[in-house]
């Protein structure tokens, strides 16, 4: 056993921060330089694509290299990627799309040009999402599917360009058969979108519906009535990006020095020992789930398989997570009721409430952190229903 | 980065699975650990074949007859000896004297002893803490006056363990300062059927032996003193650490085997014509107690190879596990016990006892508070402005 980086891996270490370091736009340029950083890092050879695979541009890094990628860019804030098309349908493509739609369709989402939404939720299709009902039939000269139903809870969907969808085509047999991953273009006439408003007022979130909208044959990805399959693989991808440990961890760092910011009498936050204990409980805990991050990394880079620590992942990053934003609003104090003033009070509750609501949702996506309970139980522990 | 156990780790987990196979049957444990409530509390014949098979030398250099294995060896010992709540004292003996030794002895001292303790030869433990001081190694009223090149020591020290099978004592006592005073403590390697010293021994809650031992006029001669004079603490501390360790392996050890043998006990027991283990309540409680299980495990490893590798990070993991071994055995623990039913009130069942031993592993070297407050003292507060721009979820 050994907790030290090796030599090359000090190494890159080196070269991540000082790559940071030199093209990392500040401030107010992150806007007007984001095109000159997408270059910057496609320079270095796909660093713009980190999980991507060497074929198909990507930099090829070992699992200990992502982890030193993560905590190098944790601190700090980068340029924002359209998450959809390169972390989640990328990876689907790779694997189970046709030649022309990896071409058609993975350089304009490395260029960050075209945004993706993901249709899978459904009103009546939550966590049991293989009952989803949103129909595709093809027409009878097979040239395409037409597809009516809604789809729920679409993130981005009132930006989007692109929908990649599951969708039924079949009502026989058990229901993960039978279900289709189809490729959409938002602008099909027949799709409408409806914003849905989230706790806090925000507009993430959206109801689109389908009335008879066409999509070509070609827009199928893989074989009809297999899409729950490749649906799951890319479900783990997702899950893998929510716990977000190394972000949680500069939260809560941020937090430290938020919390000492603010007066408590002639003191500090910070020296009020039942709240810094509370920031210390959840250091310990984060600090034993970035180490199960670490094992899980070794064991894939050893085995190709996450390993049974990788499980716990996702359900205690996400309460961490939250753990983290409960902490800075009781930091804020009465600034709690911050609703993003800038008139008063301390700077961080401008965003701090707002952080705490969005970040509810965390245990409910992805797989809710129930679900997660049983598929370990299934799946680890060996239970049977 | 390398968190693959070796070959050699693999095959002392093996050995010591075996032994626990043939010597402490799952199905015998309570009878078995009922029949060590007396002194020694162990048996002779099974310390012999720890001796045998190596155990007793992996922490130790070869020059003195050891393995020179490192902490992450004695973690594997003390996970499977945690397994198979294996009752020798291969802790107070390898891990808290065997530390003192190899941490403040010099030469002479290491090599008459830790050859002999090698081969089974003789144990010893420490005597550090006393019924005022809680959880305070600092806090020490024993003295240690020095007299004509000798130093006699006077005070009463509580809860030693296995004092009763040991060849000597590691005492700490003041030689100078308050009582409370972080300076002027010093360790002494004191014979432990040395004229003076009196012992009342008593077997523990976990079926462990332990003493109260008095010093009346000890005299022991300088060549007894382990590090320097007035300066016991940070030794202490360094042991503490290790203790800590130790205590931490065989923690997530038992915690394994009580989310192993509750998923068993609840998939086969039927009530309400399905298993337990079906019913969501139970199922989510188990997979918390894995949860907890692995948290701790990943933090065992952490805080082990930071100590190995004298990481700045070391104290801080350190009094970060030992506060995470507290909460989440007491929590593991309480939910076996529960989960089992009238079952998991018995002496019977092996999960009553795991129970036991990590309530009784709290108690040790500081509990779950104890250390989440020394936790708060070290943690990190970095420089520099507030900052408002929170990071989006
Ligand atoms: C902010 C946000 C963004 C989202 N973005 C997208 C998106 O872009 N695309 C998309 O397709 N979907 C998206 N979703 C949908 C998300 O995947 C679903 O909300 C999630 O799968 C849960 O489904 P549901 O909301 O219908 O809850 P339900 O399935 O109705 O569950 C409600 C609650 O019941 C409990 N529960 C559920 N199942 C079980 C069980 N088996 N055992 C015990 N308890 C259980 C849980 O507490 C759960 O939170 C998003 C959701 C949110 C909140």
């Amino acid at each position: 056993m050994d907790i030290d980086y090796t030599q090359e891996e000090r190494q890159f270490q080196q070269q991540v921060r000082g790559f940071l370091d030199e093209n990392l736009p500040r401030g107010n340029e992150m806007w007007s330089k984001r095109d000159a950083w997408f270059k910057s890092l496609q320079a270095q050879g796909g660093w713009d694509v980190p999980k991507w695979p060497a074929e198909f541009g990507g930099p090829g890094w070992t699992p200990v290299q992502h982890y030193i990628w993560d905590r190098e860019t944790a601190g700090r804030s980068l340029p924002p990627v359209l998450p959809f098309g390169q972390v989640m349908l990328a990876p689907i493509l790779m694997r189970y799309g046709s030649k022309e739609q990896q071409e058609r369709f993975l350089p304009d989402i490395r260029a960050n040009k075209v945004n993706w939404c993901q249709g899978y939720s459904e009103p009546g299709a939550g966590s049991d999402l293989a009952s989803l009902k949103t129909r595709a039939v093809l027409s009878e000269d097979g040239s395409k599917y037409v597809v009516n139903g809604t789809k729920i809870w679409t993130t981005m969907g009132h930006m989007a360009q692109w929908m990649f969808c599951l969708t039924r085509t079949s009502s026989e047999g058990p229901k993960q058969e039978g279900i289709t991953f189809l490729l959409i273009n938002m602008k099909t006439p027949g799709i409408t979108v409806k914003p849905i408003f989230t706790l806090g007022g925000s507009h993430h979130v959206n109801q689109v519906f389908f009335d008879n909208v066409e999509v070509p044959v070609e827009n199928r990805v893989g074989e009809e009535g297999k899409g729950w399959t490749y649906a799951k693989g890319l479900l783990q991808h997702e899950r893998s990006g929510i716990a977000g440990i190394s972000r949680t961890l500069t939260a809560l760092s941020k937090l430290k020095k938020n919390a000492r910011s603010v007066r408590v009498g002639d003191r500090t936050l910070l020296d009020d020992s039942s709240y810094k204990r509370k920031l210390a409980e959840t250091e310990i805990e984060l600090r034993a789930l970035e180490f199960a991050e670490l094992r899980s990394l070794a064991d894939a880079q050893q085995t190709g398989e996450p390993g049974t620590a990788s499980s716990i992942l996702k359900l205690k990053g996400t309460e961490l997570q939250q753990r983290v934003q409960e902490l800075t609003i009781e930091a804020a104090g009465p600034y709690a009721l911050n609703a993003g003033f800038k008139e008063a009070g301390p700077k961080f509750s401008k965003m701090g409430m707002m952080m705490y609501l969005n970040g509810r949702a965390a245990t409910v996506y992805g797989g809710c952190s129930e679900v997660q309970k049983d598929v370990i139980a299934k799946r680890v522990l060996g239970i049977k229903d | 980065m390398d968190f693959k156990f070796t070959e050699e780790q693999q095959m002392l987990r093996d050995s010591i699975q075996k032994f626990v196979r043939e010597h402490y049957p799952a199905d015998r444990v309570g009878a078995r650990r009922k029949a060590f409530r007396k002194a020694p509390g162990f048996a002779e014949e099974n310390w012999q074949q720890f001796a045998d098979l190596g155990w007793l030398g992996v922490p130790f250099p070869e020059e003195l007859g050891g393995i020179g294995g490192d902490l992450a060896d004695v973690m594997v010992v003390m996970e499977e000896l945690g397994k198979g709540l294996v009752v020798e004292p291969y802790f107070p003996t390898v891990v808290l004297f065997g530390s003192a030794l190899m941490l403040g002895g010099n030469a002479d001292q290491q090599q008459s002893l830790v050859p002999q303790l090698i081969e089974g030869k003789l144990r010893g433990t420490l005597a550090y803490m006393e019924e005022q001081a809680r959880y305070e190694l600092a806090d020490v009223a024993t003295t240690a006056t020095a007299r004509d090149g000798k130093y006699l020591l006077n005070g009463t020290k509580s809860l030693v363990l296995n004092a009763d099978s040991a060849d000597y004592l590691v005492v700490s006592a003041r030689t100078g300062g308050d009582r409370t005073a972080r300076e002027g403590i010093t360790l002494f390697l004191v014979p432990a059927d040395a004229e003076g010293v009196k012992r009342v021994d008593y077997p523990t809650i976990d079926v462990l032996r332990a003493s109260e031992v008095s010093f009346e006029n000890v005299a022991v001669g300088e060549d007894a003193i382990l590090g320097s004079v007035g300066e016991g603490l940070a030794l202490l501390e360094a042991i503490s650490q290790r203790a800590i360790l130790a205590l931490g392996a065989e923690s997530v050890g038992m915690m394994e085997m009580l989310y192993r043998d509750t998923t068993d006990y609840t998939s086969q027991r039927v009530q309400f014509e399905k298993p337990l283990a079906a019913f969501q309540s139970v199922k989510h409680r188990i997979v918390d107690m894995f949860v907890q299980t692995e948290l701790t495990r990943s933090l065992l490893y952490r805080a082990t190879m930071e100590v190995q590798g004298e990481h700045e990070d070391a104290p801080l993991d350190v009094h970060g596990l030992k506060h995470m071994v507290g909460k989440a055995g007491r929590f593991v623990g309480q939910s076996a016990v529960q989960l089992h039913g009238g079952m998991g009130q018995t002496e019977e069942l092996r999960v009553g006892h795991y129970f036991i031993r990590l309530a009784a592993i709290d108690a040790q070297f500081g509990d779950t508070d104890y250390h989440l407050g020394r936790y708060t003292e070290l943690m990190p507060i970095p420089e520099g402005e507030p900052d408002a721009d929170l990071l989006p979820f």
